[in-house]
């Protein structure tokens, strides 16, 4: 293990100042379950880690008229439990959920895992879906991107050096939506995702699709919504044909968001299979298993 | 059956507070004053000639006390067993990525890990050989050190081949109603056990002897070693066992070099030098379980009667013997599961490549041809449309049958009761209905199937023909009237020191909390042989019973003496003696009176297993003294979606005779099936031209909590008459039939038979396998990390 500096930041403003004081190499530390990582393969990477695990402001979650908003030091573990998540984006619960085991999900926050950006990073999808957008402060700016604007490309952000980002919001979807996310894994807890679909959806007063948002992960390089998809199904009736269609044009749309990869020959006909699933369960129509969910 | 005080009574472990709170100290919890910390320098290529080695520089490093190669050690530092091909540091070649090169003691890690950077290796790259199949063909790089035309050898790459021949399979063929041909491979699997490789080697004053402190599968062997390549007196070496987290078969040659290592810079810095393995460095440089490929011939009548098997494996041993030679001794002959066949050869050859190494690893070779033939076997019932329990109950060996080999078995034999009950636990009959049957053809993508799947298994017990087999326990009662046991053989975890101290009290009729049991310490225990070949609970154990039984006979002499009585006259009520007038003498006051008396108050016993032998000529004998037995049923969720598998039941029923410790023996039987759910579902190893591609759990996943069901299980107690107590063994046959049960039950919902391990998503779902282009980088990387 490397050595480096630390220092603990006690609210947003005394981060920042920290993460901007000249002659260190700052790098903000939350639950620190991805920077240990990162700094066991690069230890270069800083000299010094501002800890922001401990800033009040940052773990608070709070309802603001029509919006929630999540301070970026809240663990999963947090949310997970927090009764306006789960009533408002249970989604994001359920991903949450998903990630590594309990002393991980303890740990861990829902800002390192935006602001690492893996591919495989379980809140995206769920934050996408919900057209969330992040806060990211420098001393000076203040920037407010959707959350698939601020992931460039893998493990690459729009947060500049120095920034924090201090906080996700999100609008409350109207009664009557159902979200659904499914992770594919190689073993059932401390699993890296293989797939991760999330997806979001309502129907009208005729039975109709009003709203359906679709997302998936560690499929693309940049995090999205799967417009085609979504187009398919908008104002349709749904019905398991639907919902298989939109299967095969989720794939269509990974290849040509990533390419044809070595992994894609399992991954088209996995990524139809839990797409399909995850939209049946939205839209509670019979899945292609045959069973009803 | 029994009035038995603690045998089979459920008890906690003699280590449990210990481990629980944090106490027990493994060796990487030692530190002394003035300790060095060491390291090797290890190869980063798969296969090179060794030009120079140049330590000058290093050794001028402040902080640095020690940097030794090969030629510090006697003959280059030559050893292993059974064929001696290793080097306590490379010598000549370098022969796979992390093979040990030279070593450095030094005050500090930045002294450390700058000597390290500054030894110059001059290496000449030579061809290197990834391929097994490749190994035995004229033109293939040449990994082994016998020259290609060696007497006696066909192929340099040809580490050892053995046979097993019974009649004449070609002669069955034409008999058969149904001939099944078909290839299967395992993968290398990682041991993953909690400790990493540790030593802590301790000088004595003049460096005139040397104590070691490691974690090893014997610490007698590292005695040998020790005594053999650094050139000490056997009265100038001592080895302590101290607590070991896990082995699971691989800490024999890996550790005997670090242990090696770290004595020679201790005795040449005269300090105290430790050496402990990142995680990385652990997976890179230990040796695996080795794979195999495996061609299987198996003829059967329609009626469901198997009656011939032809077999031909490959084992990759990688760049050494190490215990390879003995693994594929075993998958030799168990080959043909536990069957009776009129006809059957077997044919294993084992071949040097530079994919890492291979060696011993729970299961040792019998779990690679179960899974295969546990396959096959399977296929043949479907392919006759017989219930898979039905065919083997028709053709599993049964009290008295003569084995393949030509062995005659005894009535210890219980595979057909284990079948039944497992088929029964598991309520297999109903399930077999419900699930129904998958039809690739059919089947909906999406569709969660459910399947269930059965394997059985025998598993020679402890060394067979491999070597000579017996084990000493000894017992003193000690001045506060406690007693001290002893055994040559390891708890790693697996119970043993539990065992002992039951089997040890049960025998003395006095209570277990009075004996303490040490750890192998090669000043204070006898060599037992290796703690391998799951041979604890039978040799150690019947080895504790003899030293108890002397040690008994000795107090009941001095209550008889006390008592003016004869033996024959005196009862046993508690840890009491009851003499001919019914007055009871404690056990404090008997031991009393025997010091009185002037006896010696501490015995010895060594039990023998029963004589083996075996014709590597002609592949008949009588391989091991007997066998175990087992049946395993898994239960799975397929999810045809995404190849996602999830195993939902567990049923797992063995022949382990008489239970000696409950709980000991289920936690056995739950983490051999984990193991062995791992092997078969996402456990691999992937050498990419040499270069191990895993190097830490992040990659390399085993199975966690969430991942194993609930698993049943149950034994069949029929006493077996060379067992202490009546018990068999466990440790290894509970891993055994895990993969190829779960694979079947896959086939059963899926109608897809994965023939090459481990079953991941992507073969469930696809048919094959999909491989990111590897690279070396984690390797490197990997031998860097601290
Ligand atoms: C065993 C294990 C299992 C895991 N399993 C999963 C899993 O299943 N799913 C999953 O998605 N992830 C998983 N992870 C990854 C990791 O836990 C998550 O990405 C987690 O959300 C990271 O959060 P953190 O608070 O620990 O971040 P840290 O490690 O503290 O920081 C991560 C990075 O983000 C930066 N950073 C942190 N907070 C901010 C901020 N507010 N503003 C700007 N930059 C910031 C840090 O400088 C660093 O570069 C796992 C990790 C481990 C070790």
């Amino acid at each position: 293990m490397e050595r480096f500096g630390y220092v603990r930041a006690a609210t947003i403003s005394e981060a920042l100042t920290f993460l901007n004081q000249p002659g260190y190499k700052n790098r903000p530390l939350a639950g620190s379950t991805d920077l240990v990582l990162l700094l066991r393969r690069n230890p270069d990477l800083c000299d010094r880690v501002v800890d922001i695990s401990l800033i009040p402001e940052m773990h608070t979650i709070e309802k603001t008229g029509n919006d929630v908003i999540i301070g970026a030091s809240a663990s999963f573990s947090e949310i997970i439990s927090n009764p306006i998540i789960r009533e408002t984006g249970p989604i994001l619960v359920e991903a949450c959920k998903t990630v590594g085991a309990t002393q991980i999900r303890n740990m861990g926050t829902i800002g390192g895992n935006v602001a690492n950006a893996a591919a495989c990073a379980d809140s995206l999808p769920a934050l996408v879906c919900l057209d969330a957008m992040a806060r990211v402060l420098t001393p000076s700016e203040e920037f407010n991107w959707t959350v698939s604007e601020l992931v460039i490309s893998p493990n690459k952000t729009r947060i500049p050096a120095g920034g924090l980002l201090v906080s996700l919001r999100y609008t409350i979807p109207p009664s009557g939506t159902r979200g659904v996310f499914l992770k594919l894994g190689r073993r059932n807890a401390m699993a890296i995702s293989r797939l991760t679909v999330a997806a979001l959806g309502r129907l009208d007063e005729n039975g109709r699709i009003a709203d359906a948002r679709f997302v998936t992960g560690s499929a693309a390089p940049q995090i999205c919504r799967f417009k085609d998809v979504e187009t398919s199904l908008l104002g349709q009736v749904p019905t398991p044909a639907l919902m298989l269609a939109a299967g095969k044009l989720a794939t269509e749309e990974m290849i040509r968001l990533s390419g044809y990869r070595w992994s894609s020959e399992y991954k088209v006909p996995a990524l139809a299979a839990m797409t399909s699933r995850a939209l049946s369960r939205v839209f509670q129509v019979r899945e292609p298993s045959g069973e009803v969910v | 059956m029994t009035d038995r005080q603690f045998i089979g009574k459920p008890t906690n472990r003699v280590d449990a507070l210990e481990k629980v709170m944090g106490t027990a100290r493994y060796t990487a919890d030692y530190y002394l004053p003035g300790m060095l910390i060491s390291r090797c320098l290890r190869s980063k290529v798969p296969h090179a000639r060794i030009i120079s080695i140049d330590t000058s520089e290093a050794r001028q490093i402040p902080g640095v006390h020690a940097v030794i190669t090969c030629d510090d050690f006697i003959d280059h530092g030559r050893f292993g067993f059974p064929i001696v091909d290793m080097y306590m540091l490379a010598y000549q070649r370098v022969r796979y990525v992390g093979d040990p090169i030279a070593a450095v003691a030094a005050e500090n890690e930045e002294s450390l890990q700058a000597a390290l950077k500054a030894i110059k290796v001059e290496l000449e790259p030579l061809p290197g050989l990834f391929d097994p199949r490749q190994a035995l063909s004229p033109d293939a790089p040449l990994v082994g050190e016998k020259p290609r035309d060696a007497e006696g050898y066909p192929h340099g790459n040809l580490l050892i081949d053995y046979i097993v021949r019974q009649n004449d399979p070609d002669a069955v063929w034409k008999e058969c109603d149904l001939v099944l041909d078909k290839e299967y491979t395992t993968m290398h699997q990682e041991h993953a056990y909690i400790e990493t490789e540790a030593s802590l080697a301790v000088p004595w004053p003049k460096s005139s002897g040397v104590t070691v402190y490691a974690c090893c599968q014997s610490p007698f062997l590292a005695k040998n070693n020790i005594i053999q390549t650094v050139g000490l007196g056997s009265e100038d070496v001592r080895v302590i066992q101290p607590y070991v987290g896990g082995a699971f078969g691989g800490k024999d040659d890996t550790m005997y070099q670090t242990i090696a290592q770290t004595a020679k810079l201790a005795l040449i810095s005269g300090r105290p030098v430790k050496m402990v393995f990142s995680r990385e460095e652990s997976m890179i440089s230990s040796y695996k379980r080795d794979a195999m490929i495996m061609h299987y011939k198996i003829g059967a009548k329609k009626d469901g009667t198997l009656m011939a098997c032809q077999f031909h494996g490959i084992v990759d041993s990688g760049a050494y013997a190490a215990i390879t030679p003995f693994t594929a001794w075993r998958s030799t002959i168990h080959a043909m599961g536990p069957y009776r066949y009129q006809a059957c050869s077997v044919d294993t050859d084992v071949v040097y490549t530079n994919n890492g190494f291979a060696g011993a690893f729970r299961g040792f070779g019998n779990t690679e041809v179960c899974f295969a033939s546990e396959l096959a076997v399977d296929e043949i019932a479907y392919r006759l449309n017989m219930d898979p329990i039905d065919l083997r109950l028709k053709n599993c060996l049964r009290p008295g049958d003569t084995t393949s080999h030509g062995q005659k078995l005894g009535d210890d034999v219980a595979l057909a009761e284990c079948l039944q009950q497992v088929r029964k636990l598991s309520d297999w009959d109903r399930k077999r209905k419900e699930f129904e049957q998958g039809d690739p053809a059919r089947i909906h993508p999406g569709e969660l199937r459910k399947g269930i799947g059965v394997a059985a298994v025998f598993h020679g017990m402890s060394l067979g023909a491999e070597g000579k087999d017996s084990a000493v326990g000894t017992l003193r009662i000690n001045d506060d009237n406690t007693l001290t046991l002893t055994s040559g053989l390891t708890d790693y975890g697996s119970g043993s020191r539990t065992v002992f101290t039951l089997i040890a009290a049960e025998t003395l009729g006095i209570n277990p909390s009075r004996i303490h049991m040490l750890r192998p310490d090669t000043d204070t225990a006898i060599d037992s042989g290796p703690t391998v070949a799951s041979r604890a609970t039978v040799l150690g154990g019947n080895a504790t019973q003899v030293t108890a039984m002397r040690l008994d006979a000795i107090l009941l002499n001095a209550a008889a003496d006390l008592f003016h009585c004869q033996i024959v006259d005196i009862l046993r009520d508690g840890e009491n003696y009851i003499g001919p007038n019914e007055e009871p003498a404690s056990f404090d006051k008997v031991v009393d009176h025997a010091r009185q008396m002037g006896l010696t108050l501490s015995t010895e016993g060594r039990w023998n297993a029963p004589e083996n032998h075996w014709s590597f000529e002609s592949g008949t004998g009588k391989p091991y003294f007997a066998y175990h037995f087992g049946a395993q049923v898994a239960e799975v969720l397929v999810d045809t979606g995404t190849g996602k598998v999830e195993v939902t039941g567990y049923w797992g029923v063995h022949n382990t005779g008489t239970v000696i410790f409950p709980q000991g023996i289920l936690g056995q039987l739950y983490g051999g099936i984990t193991q062995g759910l791992g092997y078969a579902l996402m456990e691999r190893v992937d050498f990419d031209k040499g270069f191990i591609q895993a190097t830490n759990f992040d990659e390399y996943i085993i199975p966690t909590a969430m991942d194993v069901p609930e698993i049943v299980g149950a034994f069949v107690e029929k006493p077996f008459s060379d067992g202490p107590y009546g018990a068999k063994n466990i440790a290894e046959p509970s891993l055994v039939p895990a993969a190829p049960a779960i694979i079947n039950a896959i086939f059963h919902a899926t109608g897809r038979r994965i023939q090459n391990l481990p079953a991941n998503l992507e073969r469930v779902l696809i048919g094959k396998d999909l491989r990111k282009e590897g690279s070396n980088t984690a390797c490197k990387l990997g031998l860097h990390q601290v």
